[in-house]
């Protein structure tokens, strides 16, 4: 049993300057595995049977790269020489030799492995100064005459070899042995088999493009980034170009986008942005970060491509590119913006082809722009069903994805819950509950200890509580009133004009807990159901909401006006105590605006008088929004001539839209009162923004809005001269007055969607410092005024809270006093407000993330073939190539529906209007895309044509689910009944959230189920889904829960 | 080189060995004329030298002297060019102290030292090439080198180190299989009476496996002690021919 008696043998063998030495113990007893021995060697398992015309040996190399034909069931008498083996092993990695050993393992296949280098006499050390490689091919072709001759050459032995010099050395060396190449040996032994000629084919095919890469590169998957110092040399000198990069979220695998930045550019030429094309010319750069680009020639400039796609379509080569653009590879990294990502792993069947024992895990970010990323853990499988946080660690050159870690659980897929924490983490949003050491800041106001006026605060403020009439406007139910104004007549005849702003910044000290907490948040989110307050809601919703009939300390600004031309006399600013005769709301002001006094019932402040003492008040009040309106009018009448613009009201309108949406707040049409209200707002921010510039010329905190670039206007033109308006974008009012006059009488939605399409063309309204920026850019183009700020809302942005501020030092600065508050200077307010910017356009993205996930969570439990809810109109909007652009009036849903499909049918239209599916092309014009079936029919889809469309909600694992559109008929929607039409065109808005809930009542009538009470609305949402799904029964349960509550 | 296969399907290791194959042993006796015993041994690549002097009088403090036995002191030491990085390795660092530590415990349990009190044994040991199971190359030389020095012992003591991979007892680890950081377990045996003198465990392993890891082993030990006997018989015959003529 003992068996020392084995000859010692020592291999040495270099690897980085240490030198290891390894024993081998030779033995003579290795069975052979072959059938044909006579040697009585010790067989166990597989056997190589004796009626095969010959063994097949193959090269360590042919193993390598032609497994997959070795694996063909008629290759039988294989012979794998543990060299081969081990090569394979150590240079292809573990999945390649797990096949292997599969094929070894698998009792039907004939082949066997042989330890050649554990037998004695078929081991060869290696040579000093022989290649490893040598040695190998040296080692299989003993091996191969050992066993020839084990089996006293009964057997030929066929040894396959890529390499050209064994051939010509070993090739006659020992007969019986035959050393050849794999082609030769496919083609003399198996000429027939086409299947294995044509993978080897390819298999070489994709070897040489291997090679060809890998010569640029020597092995690596990217290219080394570039060190800082060459970086920074190479901008300043221009060789370089520095710029953020932007993945195409249609297309991230192969399509980003650099957007120049800043001035430290010296190529003026460039106008566009730098098309990064493949991610190898990407480099490792992440979606956000800041990168050093380089130019590439002009020959191998690409266009960006305008077909429609989805990331899981494969990128065709055919596709058709627009015009060739500056394009670029990424030398290297300036700055990293990796944040939190929201990923899942990959299901079950997936992670199983993976080995049982891999630790490493490819997960896919929620977003698809950024790459998928390799974390290793041993919960794969527990959280299979999870959203997960994951953060990258690295990215190495020789990594094709990058390294991270996983963080943190979110919660179950499709979980609403979970996906709206994907939507918060996805915006870097945090919103922890307020601390105690914050909450113990803040005032108290409790029915023992109301908060009061103090004495001294009422030295210092100027109390307008008996003198003025001031009342608010809001939306219906609001909490937060932050706004209000007032109107009256001076002893001079003149008129006094009053906004009147909630005072935050008296409970928020600069730099206190709540302040940094405020600043950190820098606005209040607004999600489709819920918001995330900047303020505790002592403050917004009660002390510093300015509710009727309560005392309250305000920031105000006081216009004297001229009582007929209504022209600026004085203007004064200054700390104020208020209170607010009447909260009223929109729809109730605009009814006393048109004399309508019905609704003085709902006006609670009106209530608790008598009929006399009313009676005198309502004319008051009847006085001061007839006044107010007036003096809006003029206003925005002075706004226009000056060159003032249609367009913010058509941005403020959208916005107003997503709010209706969201909290179910808003009128369905605009009314005048809106824009009283607005045109007030808009005064007294302008009218502070010149006061603050005036005191802190480099420091002032101000409002700009860029002119936009002419570009993008281009694709507006496009479509408006589809319908035979000219739109003149050489200056704001301009394009103002050619935006009114394009208005299709017969289609409102057309004026409608140039003018939404007029604002995307428009870069956003941006704070800025106004020390960091000439005079002459501080120009807001959306409302024409040369000076912008805000200041109208401290409750909900933080802006608001700095201008508040500022103002008041300005005021301080006045009275000549010292001011008190140590102010922002010029460079930290300059990145105070690119952090605002930054979370007001997170707060954006959020905020229109979570409206599309109600859209999908709203039609994914209805059958789109047969709910007539997921049947809608549409107006066509802009066109591709294979594909259009839809927006869907009803619901307000922006989507793409494709005329090809991935099988390269298209769209045709049936003499009925009916499309159906068809063999055949598209061609796209200028306006139109004519689709031409294979039977000569054709037909045509014109910009701002009608369709019918079907809505159904695409799933997705690993990303927000989307709502598909299929075009079902080329003409409007019309509804099957009567009753239905009627009910549909009443829904002339996007408040998808009035609608989800109206209809979530009838389906519950339907259903003759028991109505719960005192369920929020929003909730309802989702007891609306017709099929059980857990979701609802987890909701009812909870409904019961609320209710004994509420019993009890 | 992405995960080693330590036991192939064929049940080869890494070296050839199959799993309950001992490296290549080889000993010699009597190596120093001047020491009172001492002795060199190979196991495969792991290459060991023992010295013993004694017993003699107690040296340094006379407190540490026990009335009733001798004191076994034992040192232990890397040779700096013993392993793949050159390393210059000082006395007393952790691990040498902790290996010294177990030699004395070690051997304590194997000398009849009630036969010595008031006296004191020295072990020095110095690993000249680590491959491997060093601990036990130590054991077994020293065993030789006190055999050496004519100092009685209960039994030989024979060392042997043992793995588990795949579900498969491995005898006598060499460095890579030590390397790759799975169960290791060292015994030190008395063969004739099985009795235990010594055992370390390195990482987990299953309590069920246990028996079958220290039968492997124990059975390993066995393999040593022939080895060892072997090894002493020849050189007493060799002494024998040279003394008596």
């Amino acid at each position: 049993m003992y068996k020392t008696e084995k000859l010692l043998h020592l291999r040495t063998y270099k690897r980085r300057p240490v030198r290891i030495v390894r024993e081998l113990y030779l033995r003579e007893d290795v069975p052979c595995s072959s059938s044909l021995c006579q040697a009585a060697c010790a067989n166990e398992g597989k056997v190589l049977s004796g009626d095969l015309t010959h063994y097949l040996v193959p090269d360590w190399r042919v193993v390598q790269d032609y497994l997959e034909i070795l694996e063909f069931p008629e290759m039988r008498g294989v012979i794998f020489m543990q060299t081969a083996c081990q090569a394979v092993q150590h240079q292809r990695g573990r999945r390649q030799y797990n096949r292997l050993r599969a094929l070894l393992r698998d009792a039907r296949r004939e082949c066997i492995s042989f330890a050649n280098e554990f037998q004695h006499y078929s081991y060869l050390p290696r040579e000093k100064g022989e290649s490893m490689e040598k040695w190998q091919t040296r080692c299989i072709y003993n091996a191969s005459v050992w066993y020839y001759r084990h089996c006293h050459g009964q057997m030929p032995v066929v040894m396959l070899t890529e390499d050209e010099e064994a051939i010509k050395a070993y090739g006659s060396e020992t007969g019986g042995v035959f050393v050849i190449s794999f082609r030769d040996y496919l083609e003399s032994f198996w000429p027939d088999l086409k299947a294995a000629h044509e993978l080897y084919e390819s298999i070489l095919q994709s070897q040489r493009e291997r090679e060809s890469e890998s010569q640029e590169n020597h092995g690596k998957e990217y290219p080394e980034h570039l060190p800082l110092e060459v970086l920074e040399a190479g901008i300043k000198s221009g060789r370089y170009i520095q710029g953020v990069l932007n993945v195409n979220k249609h297309r991230a695998q192969s399509e980003a986008f650099v957007r120049l930045q800043g001035t430290s550019n010296k190529k003026t030429d460039l106008q566009s942005d730098i098309l990064i094309h493949s991610s190898r010319a990407r480099n490792r750069a992440v979606h956000g970060d800041v990168v050093a680009v380089e130019l590439l020639p002009r020959a191998e400039w690409k266009g960006r491509t305008c077909a429609l796609s989805d990331n899981e379509m494969e990128e065709k080569a055919g596709e058709p590119h627009a015009e060739p653009m500056p394009t670029g590879r990424v030398v290297g990294v300036i700055q990293k913006n990796w944040r939190d990502y929201v990923a899942t792993f990959p299901a079950k069947e997936e992670t199983q082809s993976q080995g049982k024992n891999a630790l490493k895990i490819l997960v896919t970010p929620w977003d698809y722009r950024i790459p998928k990323i390799r974390i290793s853990t041993q919960q794969a499988e527990t959280l299979q069903d999870w959203r997960v946080v994951v953060r990258i660690d690295s990215w190495d050159s020789t990594s094709l994805y990058p390294n991270g870690h996983f963080v943190r659980v979110l919660g179950r897929i499709g979980d609403l819950e979970a996906e709206i924490a994907t939507i918060l983490v996805e915006n870097s949003i945090s919103v922890a509950p307020f601390s105690e050491a914050q909450m113990r800041e803040m005032p108290v106001d409790t029915p023992k200890e109301p908060w009061q006026v103090t004495p001294e605060e009422q030295l210092v403020r100027t109390d307008l509580r008996d003198t003025h009439l001031v009342f608010s406007i809001d939306p219906k139910g609001c909490e937060d009133v932050d706004d209000t104004l007032s109107v009256r007549t001076l002893a001079n005849g003149n008129l006094e004009l009053g906004v009147h702003i909630a005072d935050v910044t008296h409970f928020v000290a600069a730099n206190s807990y709540t302040d940094i907490e405020a600043r950190a948040r820098a606005t209040t989110y607004y999600l489709a159901d819920r918001r995330y307050d900047m303020l505790p809601s002592i403050l917004s919703a009660d002390l510093c909401s300015l509710l009727g009939g309560a005392d309250r300390y305000a920031v105000s600004v006081m216009w004297e006006l001229d009582r007929e031309t209504y022209e600026i006399k004085k203007v004064w600013y200054g700390r104020t105590i208020i209170c607010s005769a009447y909260k009223l709301f929109y729809e109730a002001a605009q009814q006393l605006l048109d004399g309508d006094l019905t609704v003085v019932d709902e006006i609670p402040e009106l209530q608790a008088l008598d009929s006399e003492m009313g009676q005198a008040r309502l004319e008051e009040l009847l006085w001061a929004v007839g006044k107010l309106t007036e003096i809006a009018r003029h206003m925005r009448a002075k706004r226009d001539i000056c060159g003032a613009l249609e367009l913010e009201g058509v941005e403020v309108r959208v916005q107003l839209d997503e709010r209706k949406n969201i909290a179910d707040l808003i009128p369905k049409q605009p009314l005048e009162v809106h824009e009283t209200v607005a045109e007030c707002m808009i005064l007294a921010n302008h009218w502070v923004a010149t006061k603050i510039y005036e005191s802190f010329p480099h420091q002032a905190l101000l409002r700009l809005h860029p002119p936009p670039c002419q570009e993008f206007f281009s694709e507006l033109r496009e479509c408006a001269e589809a319908k035979g308006f000219i739109i003149s974008t050489r200056s704001n009012k301009a394009l103002a007055d050619s935006l009114d006059k394009a208005n299709d009488p017969a289609d409102p939605l057309v004026n409608k969607l140039l003018r939404s399409m007029a604002t995307q063309a428009m870069s956003n309204a941006q704070y800025f410092s106004s020390g960091s920026c000439p005079e002459e850019e501080f120009y807001h183009y959306g409302l024409a005024l040369d000076k912008y700020t805000h200041f109208t809302s401290p409750i909900r942005r933080y802006a608001d809270i700095m201008v508040h501020r500022l103002l008041m030092a300005a005021i301080l600065k006045d009275k000549k006093t010292e001011v008190r508050e140590t102010l922002f200077g010029n460079k930290d307010l300059e990145e105070l407000c690119a952090h605002i910017n930054a979370r007001n356009r997170a707060a954006q993205h959020s905020q229109k993330q979570s409206t599309e996930l109600f859209q999908c969570m709203y039609f994914r439990d209805k059958n789109p073939e047969s709910d007539e809810r997921c049947v809608t109109d549409a107006i066509i909007y802009s066109l591709r190539t294979n594909g259009a652009l839809l927006f869907l009036p009803r619901y307000g849903i922006k989507g793409a529906a494709y005329l090809r499909n991935k099988e390269g049918a298209v769209i045709t239209c049936l003499p009925d209007g009916h499309c159906e599916w068809r063999p055949g092309s598209l061609q796209r014009f200028q306006n139109r895309i004519v689709s031409s079936t294979s039977n000569g029919s054709s037909s045509s889809f014109t910009l701002f044509d009608h369709v019918t469309v079907r809505i159904s909600v695409q799933f997705s694992r690993c990303h927000a689910d989307r709502i598909h559109l299929e075009i079902i008929r080329n003409q409007p929607y019309q509804a099957p009944t009567a009753e239905l039409w009627e009910q549909s065109s009443s829904l002339l808005k996007t408040d998808l959230v009035k609608e989800v809930t109206r209809s979530a009542e009838e389906a519950q009538l339907a259903q003759e189920e028991a109505a719960v009470k005192g369920v929020r609305e929003e909730l309802q949402e989702y007891c609306q889904s017709q099929g059980q799904s857990l979701y609802q029964l987890l909701e009812e349960v909870r409904n019961l829960a609320l209710l004994d509550v509420s019993a009890g | 080189m992405a995960g080693l296969e330590l036991l192939s399907d064929q049940g080869y290791r890494l070296d050839g060995r199959k799993a309950v194959e001992l490296r290549k042993i080889q000993a010699r006796m009597g190596v120093f004329a001047q020491a009172d015993g001492s002795a060199y041994i190979e196991q495969g690549n792991t290459k060991a030298l023992a010295v013993v002097y004694g017993p003699h009088e107690i040296r340094g403090s006379r407190s540490k002297a026990l009335h009733d036995r001798a004191v076994v002191n034992c040192q232990y030491s890397m040779a700096t060019f013993s392993t793949g990085e050159r390393k210059r390795r000082p006395h007393g660092d952790r691990k040498s102290s902790e290996m010294t530590l177990h030699l004395k415990q070690t051997f304590e349990a194997a000398i009849l030292t009630q036969l010595y009190p008031r006296s004191q044994i020295d072990i020095y040991v110095q690993i000249l090439q680590a491959d491997g199971g060093n601990y036990c190359a130590c054991v077994n030389a020293a065993t030789l080198a006190i055999m050496d020095a004519g100092i009685p012992m209960r039994d030989y003591v024979c060392a042997c180190s043992t793995g588990f991979i795949e579900d498969t007892p491995l005898v006598d680890l060499c460095y890579v299989e030590e390397a790759a950081g799975g169960p290791q377990l060292a015994l030190a045996l008395l063969p004739k009476s099985e009795q235990i003198a010594l055992l370390e465990m390195n990482s987990r392993l299953h309590e069920d496996h246990l028996e079958k890891v220290l039968d492997a082993a124990s059975k390993a030990c066995r393999d040593v002690y022939a080895v060892l006997d072997r090894v002493v018989r020849d050189h007493v015959q060799e002494v024998c021919t040279l003394l008596g003529e």
